[in-house]
Parts: C-alpha cells; structure tokens; sequence
C-alpha cells in the first residue's frame, strides 16, 4: 500500500530520528512513502484558536494536495492526524462549508474534493498490518515494563475519530506486547501532557506534564512509549523542566514506537535512532531490554543490535 | 457546532450560544480538564456558562489556556462540544486582535516557510547523514495566498495595531 | 340512495378558531354548496347548548349527515357521536373538519390563508359527508380472567386487587419466585421500613389466593386474539421439584457440591445448583438449575434427590406449554439497573471497590451475602471514606437521557443508613437531588443533619492505587468552581439508573405495544390514559412503564387493575366498526392481504375467500391498499369517500 507521507514540522524538523525508524520499518510491510510539499498540517490548537477558516483551509489544502495523488495521507504525529481528520469531518459532513473553504483554495488554483482518507501510523500498524503480523516479524523480545501514552489527538473527539477506545485505549498496547514487552497500566492514562498550551502558559503547561509523570512514575515503568512527536518532545525535554521546576527527580526514557519495533526487528541503522535520544540511560535501558545487562561502556546498545540474531 | 468560517460576529456568537445551551452545569467538564486541575481559574464550564447566561463572549484571556485535549466534550453528558465552543471564542478574541504572543511568532513563522518550525542547519545536518530524503519545497506564495484570503493577515495586522495603541 | 339533508356546525372554540378563522366568511362559502341544509355556528359546540343545538337540528331539519368544524376529532369525535346516538342517529354519519390544530392555531399569523383553508376544509368535509354510510358497531364478550405478566410488586398488587375484586387471574413469572427487585431491597425511603416485612406478606398472598394461579418460571410466547378474548401461549421451563410436596428444609443444597454465583445477591455471594432464592420466596419452594447441575445420574452426581426426604425431586421434570384465555392483560415486567461498564471512566468491573447501588442494598440487608455489613470488596473490611456518585448511565447523552427518579432517593437512603450504622465519612456527588416524593425532602435534610457531605458536581473520573485499591475521586464543586480531589476513597458507589429489559421490549413484539424513545412501554396518554397502551385491553403496570419508585409503582399497579375491571366488570363491549370487509366475489384468494396485515387479523374462510376478524382489524388500511383485485374496502374510509374529499379540493382551484 502507497501513501502520501506526512510527517510533520515536528518529526521532519526536530526528531529526524524517528523518521528515520518510520523510514526504516514501512518498507518491511510494503507501506510506501511518497513525500510531497505539505505545509504545516496545521497545528490543531493554537492554529485553529486563531482562525478556524485559516486551519480548515490549510488541512483542506493539504489534503487536497494528496488527492491530486490519488494517495491517501499517513500521519505519523496524533496532531497532524487530528487536523487533518476533523478537517476532513467539517468538509466531509457541510457542503456549505466544503464549499466556502473550496473558493478560498480557488485562489491557489486547488480542490478538496473529499477523496483521500486519512490514517495514523498506529491504525496501520495495528488494524491492517496487526499485532500478529508485527510478532511474526521481531527477531527479538523486548524485556522491558512501560507505560504508553496514546495521545489526546488520537483519541478525541472519540466519535468522529474512531481510532481507539478513548477512555480505554488498547491499541498502542497491544503493538508494545507485540515486541514482548509489558504495558503497565497507570494513573491517568488518557490525560494530556499539557503540550497544547506550553507557549501560552509555561508555568501551567509543566503543572499539568507534573501531574501526568507523577500517574506514570508510580507503577516504576522502565520507560514511556507513545506515538506522537508532541508528546516525545513533551515528555522527554519536559521531564528536565518539570524536574527543575519542582524539585522532582524524573529519568524516564520516552520512546517513539518505531524506533522500539526497529530494534525488535534487528534491522540495520537502528544505532544511529537511539542516540538522539536525550534521557540519560536510554540507550542502557534499550541495552537491558534485549538481554544485555551491565552498564552503558560494556554494552552500547548499537553494536549489538545486529549481532544478536 | 459548524466551523466558525463567515466573518459575522452576531452569527458566530448566537451559533456558540446555541452549541452552549444544553449544558446542565454538571461540572464534569472541569472535573476532567487538566489545566482545571492545576489552574482552577480557567473553568471549562464556566466559560460555556457565561455565554449561556449573558448572550456574549466574554473575552477573559483565559480560554487560551484550553489545552485542547477534548477530555471535556469526551465526559460531557449533554454532548456540548466545549473545545468547539473555546475555539469559537479565541478565534473572536483574535479577531480583535487579542491573542498571545506566542501564538502570534507560530502564525508569522508559518506565514513566511509554511511550517511551525524552520529546518535548522543542524536538523539539515542529521537529516542528511541519517539518510533521510530531502524535504519535498513548500511554495510559500501559495501559504501566503491562502493566509491572506482567510483573514489570517488582517487579524496578524490588528494584533500589531493593538499593540502599539497606548493603554 | 336517499337524499342527502347535511347539516355544517361551525365552532368558534371561544377565541381559538373565531379568533383567526372569518367564521361568517366560512359560513358564506359553504350554504351554496349542494345538499347543505343548514349552516350553524356555535361559541362551544361541545358544551351542553351546543349539542343540544346539534340535537334539536337534527330532529327539526331532518338532517342526514352532520359536519362539524371544531377541534381535532381526537379531542370530540365520542362527544359529538354520543350527541347523535341521542338523536336516535347513527353517529357514523358524522364528520369533522379540524379547524383548531390543522388551521387556527398554526396559521394564527395569516387569518386570510386560515379562512381559506377553513373553507376547504369544510367543503372537504361535506364531500365526504355525502358518502358516509350507517355503520353498527358490533359487540364482543369479555372474559372475565385477567393475565398478569411480571411479578414484582407491580405485578403482585395488580394480580391481588383483580383476585380480590372475583375475578380469575394468571400470575406469569419469569424466575423462580416473585417479588422482583423489592425483595433484594434492605430498608425503603422515605420511611426506612423493612422491605421485605412489608412485602412478604403480600407475596405470601398471592402465593394461597384462590383466585390466582402462579406461574413462575414461566413466559408468555404468543398472543392471539383481540380486548376480551386473548389467546396466550404460555412456556413453563422445568423446576424439577415439586413445589406441592417441596418443605424447603434445604436437605438437598446441603448436600449440592456445586457453587454458582447468586443473582439475587447482585453475585456477591454463591447459591447452589439446586437452591431457593431467598427463604420467604413464593412459591416456597427449591428449583434446580440444570445449567450448572453436573449431572443427575449417580455417577455424576445425583446427591439431591437421594438427600430429599419428601421426595420433592423429580429428574425428569419437563417444559410445560399452556394456553391461557383471558379477557385484559397487564404488563408489569420491570426494569434492570444500569450496566456501569459502560461508563469506563469510573472504573466499575475493573476495581473492585467501585460498585452499585444494588450491590449495597444486598449488602445492608441482614439476610444477604455480608449480613447487613456493608464491606471493601477487596479486603472485606469497613469502608470509612465513601463516595456516592449520582446519575451513572441517567441524564447522560452517551447513555440514557432521562432521569431514573428513584436514585437520588435510593442514595440518601443507603447513605444515611451507612451514616448511622458506622459514622463513615460520605461524601455525595449530584448534579440536582430529585427528592420529589412525600416526605423525601424532609429525608434528605435529615441525612444532610446526620453529617452526610452532598457536592454539587459530577465526578470527571476515579483512579485506583492498584496496591491498597483505594481510590481517588476528581470532580467538581461546582457551587464554588473549585476541583475537589478526594484520597484514600474505601468505597465508591454508583447511583446506576433504571434501564427498560430485553424482556420488556419481547413482550412489547408479542403484544404489539409501542414503546417510547426510551424503550420503556409507552402508555396511551402520558396524562390522561397513563396505565392504558394503545391496544384495547392491554394495560401497562410499575417501570416497565418507566421509571419510578415503590409508591408510584404500585399506584399505577391498581390503576390497571381497575382499568381491567371496568372492562370485565361490564362483561361486553363496543367494537369501533374501523374494519376492513373483503367482497368474496373479487377475492381471488392469493392471501397477499394476509401477508401484510400488521394485526393478524385476517384469515381463509372455508369458501376459500379471505375474511376479516372485526374485532382483530384495527382499520389501518394496508390490506384494502395492497389487494390486488380491489376486493377489500375499508369502513368508513372508503376509496370513493377519500377521492370526493381530494375532488373537492382540487375542483376549488378552477
Ligand atoms: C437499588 C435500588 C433501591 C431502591 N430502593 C427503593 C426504596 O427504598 N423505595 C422505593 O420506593 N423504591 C425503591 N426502588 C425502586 C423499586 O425497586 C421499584 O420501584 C420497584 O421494584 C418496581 O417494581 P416493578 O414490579 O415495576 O419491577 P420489578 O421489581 O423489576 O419486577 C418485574 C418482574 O417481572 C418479571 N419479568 C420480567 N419480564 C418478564 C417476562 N417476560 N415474563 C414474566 N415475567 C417477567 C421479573 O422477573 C420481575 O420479577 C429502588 C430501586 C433500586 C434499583
Ligand atoms: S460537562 Fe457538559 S453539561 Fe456538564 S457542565 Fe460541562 S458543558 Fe455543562
Ligand atoms: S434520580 Fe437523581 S441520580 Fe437518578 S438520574 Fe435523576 S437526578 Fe440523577
């Protein structure tokens, strides 16, 4: 299956890293990425809040983009795919509105026209490729206890989105099973991360990341792993601010969950992915997961990668 | 609640009221918001309240702070679509021009390279040596068009104005 | 045909149509018309002048066919036709143009539209007057037995007050006992009595009353026939005991190995395979439950029927098929409590110290699974922090939106006797407290006195440390705008509604009873016919109906029972002559009208013609509009009598 790949400002732009583990695990299960000139999706919260018309248009746009490639869109990012799926919804479900937005696309000589569908990775992954399939794949299991944070954009508006169970999301833990690892459920699992309002409000933003890592740091999870750039950034820069901020002593290495299939896939480049991570221990933690204990100098975690097979 | 595209106030704010209306002040919505938690003086419910109860939107500031999670619309028993309805709102404060910075510098920096975020030489770098595929061009003049023609300017424009006007 | 004398009344209903129609313009229009003897106009038509007015008119003009322009024949038609029986008229020669709801009141802005359309209305009217016929309305025979379906406590006072009042009633019983949801309850608001002290005795009633026959385990699978002669199919699964020789010593449970959760426990404790569900069930008697038997041969087990002095068991014990005739039926068949799974943001069935208002209730009474100890389902012990939280699965868009009316009450109840029992903190989530009943107000401030905490909000979530499986409440206080974070929560209570059955909206098919959006059964007028459905006859009883609590249960219960008594008591009725008539000499017998008939009202007859049972036929038309040779012809609204009132219309426009 071929699809227009829309990556993101965040992971095209600041996490190449993990596009680098989508880049590396699509092609294994015949999922083909074609780039094509996407601006922003736009980012759902502060876009939208500052013109609902100028979102709408500009998801319109993009979409419109797709459709002119007889694709459809694979987001890699919960916020791209919120955008672009409630834009999708708005156009989809008022002509009146489809029509409006179409005049203004008019002037840049293109047409929504409602097409092209689009998909999260993680629906992929879990509904087409499923877990069974991903399991088949791995050439190792992953030992380690985490938690996952879905993200709020994949989740709500649960009725127009339908991706997952929004109260009780199972999908991204049943992809981390797949790799044999264990998903420990924790407290507030479905609240967000604050991420939407850290320009408007810092001190409130890293409250609300303060409350979310409390809820994971109590069942001692060996790491996070979620499915959405925001909320790596959110979690793993984060964590050091909530630190600083409130004296706590965060060290959670956050995942992105290809990079971790990747690895349980043994496929080559997967070293040159860790080491952007900025949690100290990451790469250990990835080390002890795949049944090499010890400390980071006896056993970085990129020279075994390949050999373990 | 329809997308708040045509520019007429009075429809805007009789369409959120409406959207407002079946709301039974449970209290579920704050219950559930995040940034309630931390900050209660931004009320999810309060704010649907306060349309409800005076017809206007009262522009506080505060419902910026909405971080957009819809954890609110996901637990409300009446199906009010909170988040639709604070999207209405700031997207009427930012009509006057009252919007935070922040926010702002993101409008400005998608205005100019289409994105929220420019390629730093550095993510060039990695991008390059992590083998990755040169990022397809975005055509900044079709950014600026479509900005231009939804009022995304104009509203840029009288942010800076109101700026500037002494207090 | 004779000729035709027609007489017009015109109502000016005070203001309401007079204030809108041009009464004297309308009147203007219609004297021209041909066969209009006489045009009248009356302030109330309906009050006593006005139908005497009509009366005196038909005598003195000798009228043939009357038209009246008034309210909805809905609100008069029984008026007007009772005024022309007095005449010594047929009262089928009537007919009404409703000149109120389908003119005056919705065109009250356009008086000029509203008196033309007065105008058609009324000539649509004479055209169709014209045609009518003289209709007898026949009259069937009532049988004098009652059947009551459901026996909780709106069954049972419904099936007492007919078994009192002389007339024969079937009790049918889905489960092994009667009593229904009362007989799980502890203590009942307002009053804090005993439930089963006051309950019991009523079951011990129905269980020896000579009129009433119980059938318990027992359901009905098809109904036949019409208001006073219902046929009804009955099923009756095996007890495998005999109830007449059964002592409920409980010899065999002692000896039964297998352990089942019990329904009637809300599952917080086990009963046997072979058991009684609580000892003042009625009948007083054991049942076996062969779904969890390991087997009733001796080498599986059998251990019951050897243990069994009076030799009660009976193994091959098998399914019964009754036909009952009856002559009304009621429906009394309940409700379930709302399934809180499926509101997963509180956690119920995943923690286990989240539970039900249900569960408490069997937890208060002495005689259930915690003997009247209210416990931590985790660990067994004392909640000292409680939480209630109200409207779980009520007034809630995603699940059902209305009120169920008895959990506020049901709440402060439970609450208030955990308060006293063991001075626990409680604290009490509420959107609005509904204490709408006789002395519920004063209830509620009693248990607000006694130190129950009530907050105005509800609960956004409940989390739960996994290793004490306490829990943690977040909501609102709405009335200050402040979160309220509760801690170390031992207990957290669901105040889960009333939800319609499965087995309601079964009998409902069988029946052909409506049922409201809600899918509880729908009364005939929410007002005025409350215990009425709208199949003659048939009565709805307690919440199956909807929801509500014991008093207005039980109201409602005698409200049928009488309603079936006054059709008994009079022995015969009146059949609306609404039926369709099949003309056997078009009739090609091809049975499509059969087919499609939604009250089964049609039948071969032996000349091989169809024919149709009047007193089944409701008049709906879709046979006389479905036969294919034109055979059929429905009474009172025939082809010819509908064509001249569109006629009418459309010559008007020339
Ligand atoms: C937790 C709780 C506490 C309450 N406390 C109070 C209180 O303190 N005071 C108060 O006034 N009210 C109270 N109520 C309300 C009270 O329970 C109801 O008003 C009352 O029980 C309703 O009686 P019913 O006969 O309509 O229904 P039910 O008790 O449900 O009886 C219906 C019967 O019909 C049977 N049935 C169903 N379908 C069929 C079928 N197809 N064929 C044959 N039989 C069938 C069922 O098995 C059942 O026995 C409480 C309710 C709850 C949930
Ligand atoms: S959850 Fe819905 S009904 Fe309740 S207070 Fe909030 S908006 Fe109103
Ligand atoms: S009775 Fe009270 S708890 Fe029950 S649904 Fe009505 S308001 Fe809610």
């Amino acid at each position: 299956m071929k699809y227009a790949f829309f990556p993101g400002c965040t992971i095209a732009d600041r996490l190449p890293f993990i596009e680098k583990s989508i880049r590396l695990v699509c092609p294994e299960y015949d999922i083909g990425l074609v780039g094509l000139p996407f601006t922003c999706c736009p980012e759902p919260n502060s876009v939208q809040s500052f013109s609902q018309y100028t979102w709408l248009t500009m998801a319109a746009r993009n979409i419109a983009v797709a459709e002119e490639h007889d694709l459809d869109i694979l987001t890699a990012c919960a916020g791209c795919f919120e955008s672009l799926a409630m834009a999708k919804h708005m156009l989809d479900t008022s002509a009146d509105t489809r029509a409006h937005v179409n005049r203004a696309l008019a002037n840049i000589g293109r047409e929504y026209t409602g097409q092209a569908r689009v998909v999260h990775l993680l629906q992929v992954l879990h509904d087409d490729v499923g877990c069974k399939g991903i399991e088949e794949r791995t050439l190792r299991q992953l030992r380690m206890r985490v938690v996952t944070h879905s993200g709020c954009h994949l989740l709500r508006p649960e009725r127009v989105l339908q991706v997952d169970l929004a109260e009780a999301p199972a999908k991204l833990d049943a992809l981390v099973r797949a790799l044999g690892m264990e998903s420990v459920d924790y407290m507030d699992k479905t609240m967000c991360c604050g991420a939407g309002i850290r320009g408007v409000n810092r001190d409130i933003s890293f409250a609300v990341l303060r409350e979310k890592f409390a809820g994971m740091s109590m069942v001692h999870p060996d790491a996070a792993v979620v499915f959405c750039p925001t909320c790596f950034i959110s979690f793993e820069a984060g964590q050091r601010v909530v630190n600083r901020m409130f004296g706590t002593e965060y060290r959670l290495p956050v995942f992105y969950y290809t990079e971790l299939l990747a690895v349980a896939m043994g496929l080559e480049g997967t070293e040159s992915i860790l080491s952007g991570h900025r949690v100290q221990g990451t790469e250990e933690t990835v080390a002890r997961a795949m049944g090499h204990g010890g400390t980071p100098a006896q056993a970085p975690m990129g020279t075994h990668g390949a050999r373990e097979v | 609640m329809r997308p708040v595209i045509w520019d007429d106030d009075e429809e805007r704010v009789s369409d959120v009221r409406q959207a407002a209306q079946p709301c039974f002040q449970c209290g579920v919505c704050a219950a559930s918001c995040p940034v309630f938690r931390v900050a209660p003086e931004f009320n999810p419910r309060i704010a649907v309240d306060e349309i409800v109860q005076t017809g206007t939107v009262a522009v506080t500031g505060r419902e910026w702070y909405c971080a957009y999670c819809l954890m609110c619309e996901q637990r409300c028993p009446m199906g009010v679509a909170l988040c639709e309805i604070l999207v209405a709102i700031k997207n009427l404060s930012a009509r006057d021009g009252k919007v935070p910075p922040s926010i702002v510098e993101m409008m400005d920096v998608i205005r100019f390279t289409g994105k929220v975020s420019h390629p730093s030489k550095g993510t060039t770098r990695r991008r390059r040596e992590l083998g990755l595929p040169e990022l397809p061009e975005v055509d900044a003049a079709e950014v600026q068009k479509l900005l231009e023609v939804t009022g995304a300017i104009d509203r840029l424009t009288r942010y800076r104005e109101a700026e500037c006007e002494p207090q | 045909m004779p000729e035709n004398r027609i007489g017009v009344f015109l109502c000016h209903c005070g203001s309401n149509i007079a204030g809108v129609v041009d009464i004297q313009r309308v009147m203007e229009a219609i004297r021209a018309l041909p066969d209009v003897i006489l045009v009248e106009d009356y302030k109330y038509m309906c009050s006593k002048p006005g139908q005497q007015l009509l009366k005196d008119a038909i005598k003195k003009h000798n009228l043939t066919k009357i038209v009246i322009g008034s309210c909805s024949p809905r609100m008069h038609e029984n008026t007007f036709r009772q005024a022309l029986r007095e005449a010594g008229h047929n009262p089928y020669l009537l007919e009404i143009a409703n000149l109120r709801e389908h003119d005056s009141w919705i065109h009250s802005d356009d008086p000029e539209a509203a008196t033309e359309k007065a105008v058609d209305l009324v000539r649509m009217a004479v055209a169709r007057a014209r045609l009518l016929e003289p209709l007898e309305e026949p009259e069937v025979d009532i049988k004098k037995t009652s059947l009551v379906i459901g026996g909780g406590i709106a069954g049972i006072s419904a099936a007492l007050d007919l078994a009192n009042a002389g007339f024969k009633v079937y009790l049918v019983e889905k489960e092994a006992t009667i009593g229904g949801k009362m007989a799980r309850h502890d203590k009942t608001f307002p009053t804090l009595d005993c439930a089963s002290c006051i309950l019991t005795p009523k079951m011990a009633e129905v269980g020896a009353h000579p009129n009433i026959t119980l059938l318990t385990l027992a359901d009905i699978e098809a109904v036949e026939g019409y208001v006073g002669n219902f046929k009804v199919t009955v099923r009756q699964k095996p007890r495998y005991v005999d109830t007449e020789k059964c002592t409920s010593c409980g010899d065999c449970a002692e000896v039964c190995p297998v352990d089942v959760p019990s329904e009637f426990d809300a599952n917080l404790a086990y009963r046997r395979a072979i058991y009684i569900p609580f000892a003042q069930a009625v009948p007083s008697a054991y049942v076996l439950d062969m779904d969890n038997c390991l087997g009733v041969d001796a080498v599986r087990c059998g251990k019951c029927k050897t243990a069994c002095e009076a030799g009660a068991i009976d193994y091959d014990d098998h399914e019964r098929v009754l036909t009952l005739e009856v002559g009304t039926i009621i429906v009394a068949t309940g409700f379930e409590v709302f399934d809180a799974t499926q509101k997963p943001e509180y956690g119920y069935g995943e923690y286990p110290n989240v539970v039900n208002i249900m569960e408490i209730e069997r937890m208060l009474s002495s005689a259930g699974p915690t003997g009247g100890h209210v416990v931590r389902p985790s660990d067994l012990k004392e909640p000292k922090r409680i939480v209630y939280i109200q409207c779980v699965g009520s007034r809630d868009e995603r699940t059902n939106r209305y009120c169920s009316r008895i959990c506020c009450m049901t709440s402060i109840k439970q609450a208030r006797m955990l308060r006293e029992k063991t001075g626990a903190d409680i604290w009490l989530f509420y959107i609005d407290l509904r204490t709408f009943g006789k002395g519920y107000e004063e209830f509620y401030e009693a248990t607000a006195e006694a130190g129950v905490t009530f907050v105005r909000g509800r609960v956004g979530e409940i989390l739960q440390d996994d290793e004490t499986k306490d829990l943690i409440v977040r909501g609102e206080d709405t009335l200050l705008g402040r979160p309220v974070v509760l801690e170390d929560i031992d207990l957290v209570v669901l105040a889960t509604g009333m939800v319609p059955t499965a087995s309601t909206s079964h009998v409902a098919h069988l029946l052909n009873l409506s049922l409201s959006p809600d899918g509880f059964l729908m009364e005939a007028h929410p007002k005025l016919r409350p215990v009425d459905s709208f199949n003659d006859g048939i009565f709805v009883a307690g919440t199956a109906q909807g929801p509500k609590d014991i008093p207005d249960t039980v109201a409602q219960a005698k409200a049928a029972a009488a309603g079936a008594m006054a059709l008994m008591g009079k022995g015969r009725i009146k059949v609306e002559p609404y039926y369709s008539v099949v003309d056997e000499d078009k009739c090609a017998g091809c049975r499509v009208c059969i087919s499609v008939c939604p009250y089964n009202a049609i039948f071969v007859n032996e000349r091989g013609a169809s024919e149709v049972n009047p007193a089944l036929c409701k008049g709906c038309g879709t046979c006389t509009a479905t036969c294919p040779s034109g055979a059929i012809r429905s009474q009172h609204y025939t082809d010819g009598q509908i064509a001249a009132m569109i006629h009418e219309y459309l010559s008007a426009q020339q």
